[in-house]
């Protein structure tokens, strides 16, 4: 099976709305098991453990093999695969960060971030440029206070 | 929290087609709202039937293959969502998928609604002053 057919073939089960379901003989630690029954009774986080596991394993699903499937087509358009700072600006974007009106200051902090945390996310990217701005802001405040004592 | 986000008829469009001008710009958001939806299981992308229907996606089509790949999940255009869509289109005048995408956002349950859109204006009006994010391609 390639790839390709796998993320079909896992995409059409999920999509699936056969109501079958089966006892599995999966086994998983009791400390976990204990820790859902609590969520489930305490925290109300889903009407039962049972549909709170397979909930969660429908979503982890879902996101893997979206990101699959993207890594699929990186692959046949390598032209579009994103560099850290286009993730950096979108994920900007996404959460309404003012930052992502300054998408040169976005692509120098992945630049410089690249250089010490070669596995950084693009959130670490937005953090570390706000962090730097900050400092750039403070350091003028400070300057300009001192100034003004002077 | 959780978030839902929506998407517009040309946010499915250039998600679609390689060749569209901002296929990257919504593959970069793509990416990011999945690898979100692994690390945190509480992101969902959905799109209203009516922007689906705007937009020509047809799920059996060949030429659809692509964008079905992704989990987007289908809004319906039922009863409740009708009427509210209805509304919003006449109070606004914005297109019947705008409308739709207003009904959806009101009738969202999530903590945080984000829209990917091409059109902010519309999408604002659409929401009719509810809280949403709105996020231009």
């Amino acid at each position: 099976m390639t790839r390709e057919e796998a993320i079909d073939r896992i995409n059409e089960l999920l999509d699936s709305t056969d109501p079958a379901t089966t006892n599995t003989s999966m086994r998983i630690p009791n400390a976990l098991r204990e820790a859902a029954a609590l969520a489930v009774s305490e925290l109300d986080v889903a009407p039962s453990t049972t549909v709170l596991a397979a909930n969660a394993l429908r979503m982890l699903l879902e996101g893997t093999v979206a990101l699959a499937a993207l890594e699929l087509h990186y692959e046949e358009y390598p032209e579009f695969r994103p560099s850290l700072a286009d993730l950096a600006i979108a994920a900007a974007e996404l959460d309404g960060s003012p930052l992502a009106q300054q998408p040169d200051l976005l692509r120098r902090a992945a630049s410089e971030i690249a250089q010490r945390h070669p596995d950084a996310e693009p959130e670490d990217v937005v953090l570390w440029a706000e962090a730097r701005q900050y400092a750039a802001e403070e350091q003028k405040r400070i300057a300009a206070e001192q100034k003004g004592a002077a | 929290m959780n978030r839902l986000v929506l998407l517009d008829n040309e946010a499915v469009q250039a998600l679609r087609d390689p060749r569209h001008q901002k296929h990257q710009r919504v593959l970069e958001k793509t990416q990011i709202l999945f690898k979100r939806a692994v690390r945190t299981l509480s992101v969902r992308v959905a799109v209203p039937a009516a922007v689906r229907v705007e937009a020509g996606w047809d799920r059996t089509a060949p030429a659809w293959a692509f964008i079905n790949r992704f989990p987007i999940t289908d809004i319906p255009l039922d009863t409740g969502h009708a009427d509210a869509a209805a509304g919003i289109a006449k109070r606004t005048g914005v297109s019947v998928a705008d409308a739709h995408l207003g009904a959806a956002i009101k009738a969202a349950d999530a903590d945080h609604v984000t829209v990917i859109t091409s059109d902010p204006g519309d999408m604002r009006k659409a929401a009719e002053g509810r809280q949403v994010d709105v996020v231009v391609l």
